[in-house]
């Protein structure tokens, strides 16, 4: 009686895992499908200079001294008229020298308004949330303090803007410390797939990309519409997104704004990424979902897209519990009253369609990118896949946890930095041009810049 | 022994299966990403730009070939030829297969065909139906009628761009553009694109003003639906900003306050004002002799009226047409008009800024007859 309900409960979840896994695998062959094959209604390209409102960027700092000099230049650099311009780097309780470099910068650009915080709740959404209040931007955009954003980068987020429905915009981040370690090379190919074909296809499709927290933005107005950023997030641009769907604003993509990151070089490091991410994403999940589907602004497919996008995680653990059924009916004499190979066949067969959809999404991007050689390492994506699945549940367990006991969670984590300091001279990245920066308002001709006389 | 033979060559396939990874991140281990181009700007004129810079280059470092003239240098880059000339001047059905640079004016016939791009320093003029691969004028540039350009035009002086010429790339100048129908290009951008039949008189407007529905609405107005537009439909989305749940086709002139989110058709009367942005998730089309102050962003196809003036940024997921007397211009930028889909632009249309399209822009005329019936001043 025992073994015969054990087996029933191991063919259910085994059913279950397949039906789940089949719709994000269905979903994921889609997008990488609809990548290569429809066109983009909605890009900006065109439009870049052409719409030009005040902005506000904000630079989140945390004792980023050996940073914060690449990220300020980069962003004195920028071909934004100055005087439409405001910076703000928050610097949040640093202890190092990262005051002391902000200064000098707000010494020599007037633009440059430094916010410094002492006390108070720590984490980047808190500081966010102090340092709104005297911001004069239409728009905010976000930079981590490690990124480096190219001359063209503020007019490129700033573009979507012309869409009154438009309330945030995402860039795309691509790693620059591919090679520092086989992790940040395999996370290269995640970022790839994530940006290049998963977040441009459901743009493209017409459902709401998601907004980052940096090398992005969102609509003054509709931040303060939602209430603004919210504290208590582990994942405010998660949150934030959801927040602004549910009100009818969109988040734009822009796959064209790069700019560079550095990913976690260690599997430590990444885990405890992860960890947030997961804890942040879930959360969003159980706040948002009642109201998802209630939603009278969205229709049926952006809902289910929406419902997918956060419940992505939870994924880890069907899989797992799968696996685990699997073994049961494997070990179980009893429950071989299926022929053992077709069963085999199916299992195997049911793993390769659902896992080459991934694969497929990192081909898709390293050939519209033209990185084929790093496409190569994606066999050794098993090995994220095995590391990520141990976190994700890990970090699930925690915060199921936590939420039944009603305990803390994790606290705010800032990501380790490996990137040595570079006094602004954009270590091992391509160089800005020095000297004065451009201010023209209308840059749109070629003016006498430097480097390009007529 | 025959385990340790099939452990080995099991292990050998295992790692043939990773083994081109391996050699992967062999190659990879150490190295930065340089994809990114940290210093790239948007330029609308940036390839007659980036031609100039080469060829500057190249005429100052390179040495004049053996065979030149005082009437004509060459220079030799790699597999390319570069003549340079004071005044050039081509006859009919002349081709070219060099890089041609003219220090003073360059004129040709019908029919020519130059294979490689052109540099003229003074002023320029091309005869009907000859083909270019680009071209870059310091003075005027004249096109003359179905020309073909396979790539780019720029010029400082005034480009016209003869009837039913071709360009498939994009058309800068630095001063104006006269665009004559039937010509088409993928984008232009100027201080002035000037359509033919230009009238600057302004357009005559109603003397008898109906209703005007304001929205949003003003406290004391009917909470009836009227003139197409129905209060029950219209929603706050917060920061000032409304969204109107299905078409909204408004038969009234129309004052619009706030930025509007229309989830479906939009269509306002004629000399309605609308002073801020407007999205719509299917199509737009705006009354005659409307003004139009906010940005216009639609998922489907956009129409503008005649002698709509606007000044702001239109954005047409599908086509756009912007009908007889349209005007576009603002105060301190360009305006622009972006379509998916083909742009069309009929008669005396003036614009200072950029109009460009996935697809292509077209001039194309307006019959006289058509305007009698149909323009706000009958």
């Amino acid at each position: 009686m025992a073994i015969t309900a054990l087996i029933i409960f191991s063919w259910t979840l085994i059913g279950i895992a397949m039906i789940v896994l089949s719709a994000y695998a269905v979903r994921h062959y889609y997008l990488a499908y609809s990548r290569m094959r429809i066109a983009h209604p909605r890009e900006t390209n065109e439009l870049v200079g052409f719409v030009m409102p005040r902005i506000t960027v904000f630079v989140p700092m945390h004792n980023e001294e050996r940073v914060a000099r690449d990220v300020l230049q980069a962003l004195v650099d920028c071909d934004y008229d100055w005087e439409l311009l405001e910076v703000i780097p928050v610097n949040d309780r640093s202890t190092d020298g990262t005051r002391a470099i902000v200064d000098d910068f707000a010494r020599r650009y007037p633009f440059i308004k430094p916010y410094h915080r002492s006390e108070g709740v720590g984490g980047k959404p808190a500081a966010l949330v102090e340092a709104t209040v005297n911001a004069t931007g239409e728009i905010y955009l976000m930079f981590d303090a490690d990124y480096v954003p190219g001359r063209a980068v503020l007019k490129m987020l700033t573009a979507p803007f012309l869409d009154p429905e438009i309330g945030a915009v995402m860039g795309r981040v691509v790693p620059h410390n591919i090679g520092d370690s086989l992790l940040s090379g395999l996370l290269s190919l995640e970022r790839s797939a994530g940006y290049q074909s998963v977040q441009q296809a459901r743009f493209n499709l017409g459902f709401t990309a998601q907004f980052g927290g940096t090398v992005g933005g969102v609509r003054a107005a509709a931040l303060r519409a939602v209430g603004g950023w919210n504290p208590e997030s582990l994942t405010e641009d998660t949150d934030l997104t959801f927040a602004l769907l549910l009100s009818g604003w969109r988040t734009a993509y822009v796959n064209r704004a790069e700019c560079y990151e550095e990913v976690p070089q260690d599997w430590n490091v990444r885990r405890r990424q992860l960890s947030r991410w997961v804890t942040g994403h879930t959360e969003c999940l159980h706040n948002y979902w009642p109201d998802l589907v209630r939603a009278r602004f969205l229709t049926r497919g952006e809902k289910w897209d929406a419902i997918f996008l956060l419940a992505m995680y939870l994924t880890a653990p069907i899989i797992v519990l799968g696996w685990l059924a699997s073994l049961v009916l494997f070990f179980v004499p009893e429950a071989h009253a299926v022929p053992v190979l077709p069963f085999a066949m199916l299992i195997i067969g049911y793993q390769l369609f659902s896992n080459q959809a991934t694969f497929l999404e990192i081909g898709v991007a390293t050939l519209l990118d033209g990185t084929r050689l790093r496409a190569l390492l994606m066999p050794l994506s098993l090995l994220n896949f095995f590391a990520n699945t141990g976190a994700i549940c890990n970090a699930l367990r925690k915060f199921y946890w936590n939420r039944f006991w009603g305990s803390g969670g994790d606290g705010w984590y800032k990501t380790h930095r490996t990137r040595p300091g570079s006094d602004g001279k954009g270590f091992g990245l391509n160089q800005a041009p020095t000297g004065a920066a451009r201010q023209s308002l209308n840059g749109l001709y070629h003016a006498n810049s430097e480097g390009m006389g007529d | 022994m025959l385990f340790l033979l099939y452990s080995v060559l099991f292990l050998a396939l295992f790692y043939v299966h990773f083994s081109l990874a391996h050699r992967a991140w062999i190659t990879i281990r150490g190295k930065r990403s340089s994809e990114l181009d940290m210093s790239y700007v948007r330029l609308e004129d940036y390839f007659g730009q980036s031609f100039r810079r080469k060829l500057k280059t190249w005429l100052s470092t390179l040495p004049a070939a053996s065979n030149s003239t005082a009437n004509l240098r060459v220079y030799h880059h790699g597999q390319e030829r570069i003549f340079v000339a004071p005044t050039v001047q081509y006859p009919s059905g002349r081709v070219e297969k060099e890089i041609l640079v003219a220090e003073g004016t360059f004129a040709c016939g019908n029919n020519c065909d130059f294979r490689r791009e052109v540099m003229v320093h003074g002023d320029c003029s091309i005869g009907e139906g000859t083909s270019l691969q680009a071209i870059a004028a310091d003075g005027a540039l004249s096109l003359g009628e179905a020309v073909t350009i396979r790539r780019w035009v720029d010029a400082a002086g005034k480009l016209t761009i003869g009837a039913d010429t071709a360009i498939s790339s994009r058309a800068t100048s630095r001063t104006a553009i006269e665009f004559l129908p039937g010509a088409y290009a993928q984008s232009l951008f100027a201080p002035e694109i000037a359509t033919e039949g230009r009238n600057d008189d302004s357009p005559e407007l109603s003397t008898k003003i109906g209703p005007v529905l304001q929205i949003p609405h003003r406290p004391g107005d009917s909470p009836q639906a009227q003139h197409g537009f129905d209060p029950q439909k219209l929603f706050s989305m917060g920061g000032g900003t409304y969204a109107y749940e299905g078409d909204l086709d408004v038969t009234t002139p129309l004052h619009l306050r706030a930025p509007l989110v229309v989830r479906g058709h939009f269509s306002c009367a004629k000399e309605s004002l609308l002073e801020a942005d407007i999205k719509a998730h299917r199509n737009i089309t705006i009354g005659p002799a409307s003004v139009v102050k906010g940005n216009l962003v639609c998922d489907g196809n956009m129409l503008l009226k005649p002698d709509v003036y606007f000044q702001s940024i239109l954005q047409a997921g599908g086509t756009m047409r912007l009908s007889f007397g349209v005007r576009g211009l603002r105060e301190k930028l360009p305006v622009a008009a972006h379509a998916t889909g083909a742009l069309t632009l009929e008669s005396n249309i003036v614009i200072n800024g950029k109009v460009s399209s996935a697809h292509r822009v077209i001039a194309i005329s307006t019959p006289l007859a058509w305007l009698q019936t149909n323009s706000a001043r009958a």
